[in-house]
């Protein structure tokens, strides 16, 4: 969809629905709604819906940066301790990795 | 306006309307002062060969009026054929750009499917294979063999004419919901389940770890954003990403539970299936343009791939029961659809004859007891069933310049006309069924997992020359055409003659070590 094309308060409510679902352990959407609105909320002419917009564009942006630190600290973690964890690693893997212990 | 100016823009084309009206405005101007007494002579600047001896303070009689009208009458003419030609000669510009922008999509949908093949082994594996093709080409004799294919490419020729009648019921009796029930189904399946799939063959062939919680969470986002981007509203470039990737999943499968000599024949069926379900007038394709736009209704806009802006709800039609794939029509008129709808309507209300979303085929509904009793390796029913659809939605493909024939009506507004044209332009892209992504995905990937990089190439060459004669002969013909056939028939005849002449003769010849 093309966003240009749209009433400010169609923006701003595609903005908010975005940011209320990523609640759902969805990073990956507040992202999308960051990159998307980013240039909406920050480098356009102020129109009045922008001021939300700008925050839940700076608030989906920290949030999925978040996530992506602990998904990857998580997937480190997993990766060198999981020879270590045993039985509870074997249950948590979704593919182990052939040849390495 | 002037009531002459008017007149005449009736003859000429709506979009020229404005731009006419522009035009006029000038000479028209004048007359005015002319006619004004208080006006020192401006009749001079009147433009053109003015037999007539300047009015000046006079006013004109019938004759130099009707002269003088003549001559804009004229003038106007010539104006108007110079901006019909402007705008032909757009139109073929604008072809161009959307055969490049078609270009893209279609060559990373074959990328994808020929990187995948290429480093992940699972999916060149024989052994399992769909329900619907009962030979397997396991005998020794070429002859059985090519007889086994050809009985499995009518067995799912079969399948995909009534899935194909079943869809065209459900539109004609208007069953919406059914139809838009059917492909959430099966994008909910390919978006989570075969992705899931995909990740695991992709994680195994590069021999990479993963858990549960990563994968989940992994799978989780990919599969939510996908279902809001096709179905609902989401960014354009993401959209198009998805609609591509799925089309590779779609093409991937059937690279892999299709026997050999069979993929071959089933292109080959499928691209003849297209021709005559698309130009035949009983055809079903046809059929089921001809009723939307008598509905007045944008076309399926779901399972088709759109260059431009306006993409409404494009749906892979993978449903988990049957295989087919449906176009959603009432997707469109879902919420989501809020923006494009409008915009749409006004296009295809004044004159939806010009080019028309591709429909495409949607699934009739297969009974779950075919997945219930379909074999447990690997689960491959489901996944079967959703390949069907895809099918079906494959075959339908047409292209078509969208809007292109009907320019909006621009009601003698010349400060709207500017929106308006960009409008115009953003809704002139050339639509492509999604199915003809993952047929001609299927050859090229089919072709590469020889392992021959030359057929690869050829065949990717064969399949763009083919697209570009369709979108040409789209542009001459400006009515909905099937994209298979041309294409695919080339890239058969370039992969036969490729691996079987080419090959061998450059193998000789290097080996001879003679370069030409």
């Amino acid at each position: 969809m093309d966003i240009s094309r749209m009433s400010n308060t169609k923006k701003l409510s595609l903005c908010r629905i975005y940011f209320f679902a990523g609640f759902a352990c969805l990073p990956f959407m507040w992202a999308v709604n960051a990159i998307w609105f980013l240039r909406e909320a920050f480098f356009k002419p102020p129109y009045p819906e922008q001021k939300q917009m700008k925050r839940y564009v700076v608030i989906s942006g920290i949030g999925s940066l978040l996530w992506l630190v602990a998904v990857i600290a998580w997937c480190v973690v997993f990766s060198l301790k999981r020879s270590e964890w045993g039985e509870v690693a074997d249950k948590l893997s979704f593919i182990i990795p052939k040849g390495v212990p | 306006m002037d009531g002459h100016v008017s007149i005449e823009d009736h003859s000429v084309e709506d979009g020229s309307r404005t731009r006419n009206s522009g035009a006029a405005k000038e000479p028209r101007a004048t007359n005015p002062s002319d006619n004004d007494p208080s006006t020192p002579m401006a009749a001079e600047g009147a433009g053109g060969p003015t037999p007539q001896p300047p009015p000046g303070r006079r006013p004109l009689t019938e004759e130099e009026r009707a002269a003088r009208l003549e001559q804009r009458r004229q003038r106007d003419r010539e104006h108007m054929e110079r901006q019909l030609e402007e705008e032909e000669e757009l139109v073929l510009k604008y072809g161009a750009q959307h055969v490049i922008k078609l270009f893209i999509p279609v060559s990373l949908c074959m990328l994808v499917v020929v990187a995948t093949v290429a480093s992940v082994t699972f999916y060149s594996e024989k052994g399992i294979y769909l329900l619907y093709t009962p030979f397997h080409e396991t005998s020794d004799s070429v002859a059985k063999n090519v007889m086994g294919a050809f009985v499995n490419a009518f067995i799912i020729l079969a399948l995909v004419v009534v899935l194909t009648f079943f869809l065209i019921l459900l539109y004609k009796f208007r069953c919406y919901k059914i139809i838009h029930g059917w492909l959430i189904i099966s994008s909910l399946l390919l978006l989570f389940f075969f992705t899931l799939l995909y990740l695991m063959e992709l994680l195994r062939g590069y021999n990479i770890g993963l858990d549960w919680i990563t994968v989940s969470l992994i799978v989780w986002n990919f599969g939510v954003m996908g279902m809001v981007c096709i179905h609902w509203q989401g960014p354009l470039r993401l959209q198009q990403a998805y609609l591509i990737f799925v089309a590779s999943l779609m093409s991937l499968m059937f690279i892999k539970y299709l026997p050999e000599y069979t993929v071959w024949v089933v292109l080959a069926v499928i691209s003849v299936w297209d021709l005559v379900a698309v130009l035949c007038p009983k055809g079903p394709l046809r059929i089921l343009v001809e009723t939307a736009q008598e509905r007045n209704e944008p076309i399926f806009p779901a399972l088709i791939y759109s260059s431009n802006i306006l993409y409404s709800s494009l749906t892979m039609a993978e449903s988990s029961t049957p295989s087919t794939s449906t176009t959603d029509n009432g997707g469109s008129h879902d919420g989501g659809e809020a923006v494009a709808d409008p915009l749409q309507q006004d296009h295809h209300a004044p004159a939806p004859a010009g080019g028309v979303g591709r429909p495409t085929i949607s699934t009739a509904p297969s009974s779950s007891r075919r997945r219930r009793s379909s074999e447990a390796e690997a689960g491959f029913g489901p996944e079967w069933e959703a390949g069907r659809q895809q099918r079906e939605a494959a075959r339908q493909r047409r292209v078509a310049e969208h809007g292109e024939a009907s320019a909006p009506d621009v009601a003698g507004g010349g400060g709207a006309q500017q929106p308006q044209e960009e409008e115009d332009e953003e809704e002139r892209g050339v639509k492509l069924g999604l199915g003809d992504f993952i047929f001609y995905s299927v050859l090229v990937g089919k072709a590469s997992s020889y392992g021959d990089w030359n057929t690869t190439i050829a065949c990717f060459i064969a399949i763009l020359i083919g697209l570009c004669l369709t979108l040409i002969m789209l542009a001459i013909f400006k009515k909905a055409l099937p994209a298979l056939p041309i294409s695919i028939t080339f890239g058969l005849i370039f992969y036969f003659a490729t691996s079987y002449f080419v090959v061998p003769f450059a193998e000789n010849l290097a080996s001879e070590q003679v370069f030409i």
